[in-house]
C-alpha cells in the first residue's frame, strides 16, 4: 500500500531529488493533521463495536432487509453484515491516518462489487449504512475528523456505486 | 513504506484497529514532524559540503581507494553515489523508519560494490566521515533523528 510519505518519495526518488517546496509543504501539513488523525483512531477504534450497532440501528436495522427473504435474515448474514461493516470502518480508518486512498482500492474495493452480486447482497442499502456510519463516527470523532473519514467512506461509496 | 505505513500493515495482518502502542509511536513521529522537515532540509542543503569535507576526512585516514586514486571520473561516481545515501538517509528522516535506505540503497549494494572493486571496508570508513560531517550541519535534535539511519548505513558496509 501507499501512503502520504511514499507518494511523495517514490517519484522524487525516480528523479534522484531531494524533497522540497510543494512536497514538504504536503507532509509539514500532513504531519501537523497527525495528532487529529491519531486521536480519531484511538476514538474510532475503541468504540468500534457501538458505532456498528449505532450505524446499523440507523440504517438497516427497522427495515425489511433483516426479516425473512431478506438479505440480513437469518442471524448468520446478520452477522456477515456487521463483520462487512466492522472492516469498511477499519479500513477507512486506516486510510484517513494514511491520508491515502490506495489501501481502500486494494484490500476492500477490488472485486467487492463482484462479490456482492454473487452473494446477492444489495448496493443500495450497504450505501445506506455506509452514509449512516458517516454520521455516527463524525458524532464520535467530531467535525474536522469526521470530514477526514468522509473522504475515505466516500471513497468506498463510490467504489461501490 | 514509511513507519504508517508500516503499522497499518501490522495492525491489518491482525485484523484489528492500531493498538495503543502503535497509535503512541504515530504520534511521537507527527509530534516531531517539523524537526524532520528541517532536518532533511538541512542534509538537501548540505548535501555538497558534506561530500566534500566527507572525503578530505576518509582520504586523510585511507588515501589508497579507488575515489582518491587520481582519476577524476572514479572520484565523480564514488561521490555521486555518497550524495545518494545522504539523499535516502533524508527520505527516512521524513518517512520515520529505513525503508528507503534498504529499499534503494541497500538490497544488493554489497553485491554491486564488490563487482566494481571498491573495498567494502573502505566504504565502511567513508561513511562514518559522511555521518560526522553531517552530524556537525544538524541540530542535536535534529541529528538524533538523522543519526540511526547513518548507523545502519555504516554496519550495511
Amino acid at each position: 500500500m501507499q501512503d502520504t510519505i511514499t507518494a511523495v518519495i517514490n517519484p522524487a526518488d525516480e528523479k534522484g531529488s531531494y524533497l522540497e517546496g510543494a512536497e514538504l509543504e504536503a507532509l509539514q501539513k500532513y504531519f501537523q493533521s497527525g495528532t487529529l488523525r491519531v486521536k480519531a483512531a484511538t476514538q474510532i477504534g475503541e468504540t468500534a463495536a457501538s458505532i456498528i450497532s449505532e450505524t446499523v440501528a440507523k440504517s438497516l436495522l427497522y427495515g425489511d432487509i433483516t426479516c425473512p427473504g431478506g438479505n440480513m435474515y437469518p442471524t448468520r448474514r446478520y452477522a456477515a453484515c456487521l463483520r462487512d461493516l466492522t472492516y469498511f470502518l477499519r479500513y477507512a480508518t486506516y486510510a484517513m491516518l494514511a491520508a491515502d486512498a490506495s489501501i481502500l482500492d486494494e484490500r476492500v474495493l477490488n472485486g467487492l462489487r463482484e462479490t456482492y452480486g454473487s452473494l446477492g447482497v444489495p448496493i443500495e442499502p450497504t450505501i445506506q449504512a455506509i452514509q449512516a456510519m458517516k454520521d455516527v463516527v463524525t458524532q464520535r470523532v467530531g467535525a474536522d475528523a469526521g470530514q477526514e473519514m468522509d473522504v475515505y467512506l466516500d471513497h468506498i461509496i463510490s467504489g461501490l456505486s | 513504506m514509511s513507519i504508517v505505513a508500516k503499522v497499518i500493515a501490522q495492525s491489518d495482518e491482525a485484523n484489528r484497529f492500531l493498538s495503543s502502542a502503535e497509535l503512541t509511536k504515530l504520534q511521537d513521529f507527527f509530534g516531531n514532524g517539523t524537526t524532520r522537515i528541517s532536518a532533511a532540509q538541512k542534509l538537501a542543503a548540505n548535501e555538497q559540503k558534506i561530500v566534500d569535507e566527507g572525503s578530505k576526512r576518509f582520504w586523510a585516514k585511507c588515501p589508497n581507494t579507488p575515489s582518491n586514486s587520481g582519476n577524476p571520473q572514479k572520484t565523480a561516481l564514488c561521490q555521486r553515489d555518497q550524495g545518494w545515501y545522504i539523499r535516502l538517509v533524508s527520505y527516512c528522516v521524513l518517512a520515520g523508519n529505513a525503508k528507503p535506505l534498504e529499499d534503494i540503497g541497500l538490497d544488493g549494494m554489497r553485491d554491486m560494490y564488490v563487482s566494481l572493486g571498491v573495498p567494502l571496508t573502505n566504504l565502511k570508513l567513508a561513511m562514518r566521515c559522511l555521518k560526522e560531517v553531517a552530524m556537525g550541519t544538524l541540530s542535536s535534535e535534529e541529528g538524533a533523528l538523522a543519526a540511526p539511519y547513518f548507523d545502519q548505513l555504516i554496519r550495511a558496509f
